[in-house]
C-alpha cells in the first residue's frame, strides 16, 4: 500500500467531484469545484492518469523499466479498464431497464442515451462492446482505454525524446481541434462525448510533467514562481462561470473549437484554465494534508484504488438518479443519496485493499 | 399495411405533385386535404394507429428558415436532438423515419436529418451542449425533444424553463428554426405535479418563443384513452404505449412542420418569387394526393 501522496489525494477529491456532479440536479452540486472554472474534474483525471504512468514505467530508483514490460503494463492496465467500462455498463443498463420496469414508467429507458440501446439492440450491443454507444456519464472510461492504448507511443517516443513525445501530442491535439477529427459514436450519429485524439494532449502533459520533474530542479522553481498567474487564472474562471460569460459558438471565427469552451475536443480555454488551476493548488497538499485528519486518509485511499472506486462510484450516482427521480428528490434524499455514497466510496477502498490483502494471509499456513 | 396500390398513387401523386412545383419554380409543400374542422376531430392524415386530433398534438408557428431554404431550393439540415435517436441503420429509427416523413411531405425538397443525443447534460448545461451542436451542424431547424432529462433529474422548474426560453432565444438569434417536442405521457407520472409541470414549461416556452410544439404528452395521453384493441405488449399497457408513441413521432412532428410551413407569412413580399405554399384544396386538386401521404412504411 502506498503512503499518502499528493497525487492520490487530488486524485480523490475528482473522484468525489465525478460522483457528486453525476447526479444532475442534486444539491450539493454547486458546492463542487466544477462549478466556478471552465474545466473540470475530469481533466485533473486525465492529467494524473498520465503522471501515474510516468510513476508506473520506473523502478523505484527512477530508472525505467525495460520497454517491453511497460509495454505490457500499459497493455494489462488497457484490458482491466475495458472490463472495467463493461461491467458497469452492462449493470448500469439492467438498473435502468429494472427501474422502468418497477416503477411500470418507459420514461426511465430514454434516460441519457441509453433509448437506443432499448430501442435497436442489435446493433447497439456491438456498439457497446466497440465502446462506440456510450451512456451519458459512463463516457470517461471508454477515453480512458484508447488513451492506455496509445500510451505506449508517447512512453516509448519519450524514452528517447521528451520534447518528441510532446511535439507529437501536441500536434495530434492542434489538429483535431482544426480539423475536428474524433472517434465516431455508433450507432447514433454523433462522436465521442471525450475525444480521445484532443484528450491524449493531458495525459501526455501529465506523464512529462512528472517526468521533468523528477529530473530536473527548472520545473519546481518555475512552477513555483509561476503560481500568481494561476491564482489569476482560477479567479477568471471563477468570474466566467458565475456570470456564465462564454463565447457564441456561432459567432468566433474558424478554426471554431480554437475558440470556444467545448468540453468533447478539450477547447485551449479549458486547458489553459486546467494549468492554471494545477499552478494556483500545486503546493496546497501540503498545507492541507495534516489539517484534515481522516479527511485527508479518506481522500488517499479512494485516489489509491481510483479504477474501482470510479466504477462503483458512477454506478452509485446512477443509482442516485434514480432514487431522487423515484421519490422527487429534495434537500434529504440528496443529503442521503450523497452521504451513503461518499460511504460506499471509501468503502469500496477499504474493500479492494482488504481483498488483495486477504487470500495471501488465508491460504499461508498458520 | 402497405397497399400497392396506395403507394403506387402516392408516388404518382407525389410526381405530379412535383413536377407541377418544378413548372412553376418553386417548391411546394403537399397538405392533404383538411378534414372537417372540429377539435376532436382526428387527423386522418396519420397513420390508422397515430391518429390524434390536431388540437391536442401540436401548436404552429411560422419556420422562416426553413421556408428559406425551400425558397432557394437546396436541402433543408435539420438537427434532431433528443434522447431516442438510434442509428441510421435501424430503418425503424426515429431519425430515419424523420427523414422519410419529411421527404414524402416536402416532394422535391432534400431533408437532411443530423441526429444527436445529449449525454447527460440539463437544463443550462444542455443549452451549452446544444450551442456546439447548431455550431457544428449548421442547420436550418432544430427539432429538440426536450424535458426528458430534466424531469427525470428533477430539475427547479425556473432554472428549466429559463435555460430552455435562453437556448430557444438563442437559436433564432441566427435564423435557425426551432421545432420544440415535449416529453412522454405515461400513466404512473399523470398525477406527478411536478412532471406536468415540465410538460407545461415546455409549452409556455413554445408559446412565448413563438415556436411550434409538437405535443407528444397530449398525443399519448389521447392515444392511451383510445381503447386498448391491438397487439399485447409483452411489458403491459404502458410500454406498449411508449412503442407507439416513439413509432408515431416521426409523423407527428412532421404533421406539425408541415402545417407550420402553411401558416401565412406576414413578412413576405409579394414581389419575391416566394415558395409556393399549396393550400390542401389546390394540392388535391392539381395533383390528387391521396390523404395519407405521410408516415407509411
Amino acid at each position: 500500500m502506498r503512503e499518502p501522496n499528493a497525487i492520490d489525494f487530488w486524485r480523490g477529491l475528482a473522484l468525489v467531484t465525478i460522483f457528486v456532479n453525476h447526479i444532475p440536479g442534486n444539491t450539493f452540486e454547486r458546492y463542487t469545484y466544477s462549478q466556478y472554472g471552465i474545466s473540470d474534474a475530469a481533466e485533473l483525471f486525465v492529467f494524473l492518469a498520465g503522471w501515474s504512468i510516468g510513476i508506473a514505467t520506473r523502478g523505484r530508483d527512477g530508472q525505467p523499466e525495460p520497454r517491453l514490460k511497460s509495454v505490457l503494463r500499459l497493455l494489462s492496465r488497457t484490458v482491466e479498464v475495458y472490463r472495467a467500462q463493461i461491467t458497469t455498463m452492462a449493470i448500469a443498463l439492467a438498473m435502468i431497464a429494472g427501474t422502468a420496469l418497477y416503477l411500470d414508467n418507459p420514461l426511465l429507458l430514454e434516460w441519457h442515451n441509453a433509448g437506443g440501446f432499448f430501442a435497436d439492440p442489435i446493433q447497439t450491443m456491438v456498439g457497446f462492446v466497440l465502446l462506440t454507444h456510450q451512456l451519458g456519464f459512463f463516457n470517461i472510461l471508454p477515453l480512458y482505454v484508447v488513451l492506455l492504448g496509445i500510451a505506449p507511443v508517447f512512453v516509448l517516443v519519450a524514452r528517447v525524446s521528451r520534447v518528441a513525445a510532446l511535439g507529437l501530442s501536441v500536434a495530434l491535439y492542434a489538429s483535431s481541434l482544426v480539423f475536428e477529427w474524433n472517434l465516431p459514436a455508433w450507432p447514433g450519429e454523433g462522436d465521442w462525448f471525450f475525444d480521445p485524439l484532443c484528450w491524449q494532449v493531458l495525459l501526455v502533459l501529465g506523464f512529462v510533467a512528472q517526468d521533468v520533474n523528477r529530473h530536473t530542479a527548472w520545473m519546481r522553481l518555475w512552477s513555483v514562481r509561476l503560481v500568481p498567474v494561476g491564482i489569476v487564472i482560477v479567479v477568471t474562471g471563477i468570474a466566467l462561470a458565475v456570470l456564465e460569460i462564454r463565447p457564441d459558438p456561432m459567432m468566433v471565427p474558424e478554426p471554431r473549437l480554437v475558440f470556444t469552451f467545448d468540453k468533447t475536443y478539450l477547447s485551449p480555454a479549458r486547458l489553459i484554465h486546467f494549468v492554471g488551476v494545477l499552478l494556483a493548488f500545486q503546493t496546497l497538499y501540503a498545507v492541507l494534508a495534516p489539517r484534515l485528519g481522516p479527511v485527508t486518509g479518506y481522500l488517499v485511499s479512494l485516489g489509491r484504488n481510483s479504477l474501482a472506486v470510479f466504477s462503483i462510484g458512477s454506478l452509485l450516482s446512477l443509482a442516485a438518479q434514480l432514487i431522487r427521480f423515484s421519490t422527487g428528490g429534495g434537500v434529504l434524499i440528496d443529503l442521503f443519496v450523497v452521504g451513503s455514497g461518499l460511504f460506499a466510496l471509501g468503502f469500496t477502498a477499504w474493500f479492494v485493499e482488504w481483498r488483495s490483502r486477504k487470500p495471501r494471509s488465508s491460504s499461508q499456513p498458520a | 399495411m402497405a397497399l400497392p396500390q396506395a403507394s403506387v398513387f402516392l408516388a404518382a401523386g407525389l410526381m405530379l405533385a412535383a413536377t407541377a412545383a418544378w413548372a412553376q419554380g418553386a417548391a411546394t409543400v403537399v397538405s392533404p386535404p383538411k378534414t372537417t374542422d372540429g377539435p376532436e376531430t382526428v387527423d386522418v392524415t396519420l397513420s390508422p394507429e397515430c391518429r390524434v386530433p390536431g388540437s391536442k398534438l401540436y401548436t404552429l408557428a411560422k419556420l422562416g428558415a426553413v421556408k428559406l431554404a425551400l425558397k432557394e431550393k437546396r436541402p433543408v439540415r435539420v438537427l434532431a436532438i433528443g434522447s431516442t435517436s438510434a442509428g441510421p441503420g435501424a430503418s425503424a429509427s426515429y431519425p430515419v423515419k424523420l427523414e422519410t416523413a419529411l421527404e414524402r411531405s416536402l416532394p422535391e425538397v432534400d431533408v437532411v436529418i443530423e441526429s444527436r443525443g445529449l449525454q447527460g447534460e440539463i437544463a443550462s448545461g444542455a443549452g451549452e451542449r446544444l450551442r456546439n451542436m447548431v455550431a457544428e451542424v449548421e442547420p436550418d431547424l432544430v427539432i429538440w425533444q426536450v424535458g426528458t432529462q430534466d424531469a427525470l433529474a428533477r430539475v427547479d422548474l425556473d432554472a428549466f424553463g429559463s435555460a430552455l426560453d435562453e437556448t430557444v432565444q438563442w437559436i433564432k438569434s441566427h435564423q435557425i428554426d426551432v421545432v420544440l417536442v415535449n416529453p412522454i405521457y405515461t400513466a404512473s407520472l399523470a398525477a406527478d405535479d411536478y412532471y406536468s409541470s415540465v410538460v407545461r414549461r415546455v409549452q409556455e416556452v413554445a408559446t412565448r418563443e413563438g415556436v411550434p410544439l409538437v405535443q407528444r404528452y397530449e398525443a399519448m395521453r389521447y392515444l392511451s384513452a383510445r381503447g386498448d384493441k391491438g397487439e399485447e405488449h409483452m411489458l403491459g399497457k404502458q410500454f406498449r404505449l411508449n412503442d407507439l408513441g416513439l413509432r408515431c413521432m416521426a409523423e407527428h412532428v412532421t404533421r406539425a412542420i408541415t402545417l407550420s410551413l402553411l401558416q401565412p407569412d406576414p413578412d413576405a413580399t409579394g414581389s419575391a418569387p416566394g415558395a409556393i405554399i399549396v393550400s390542401p384544396k389546390d394540392a388535391a386538386a392539381k395533383a390528387s394526393v391521396p390523404p395519407r401521404p405521410a408516415g407509411q412504411p
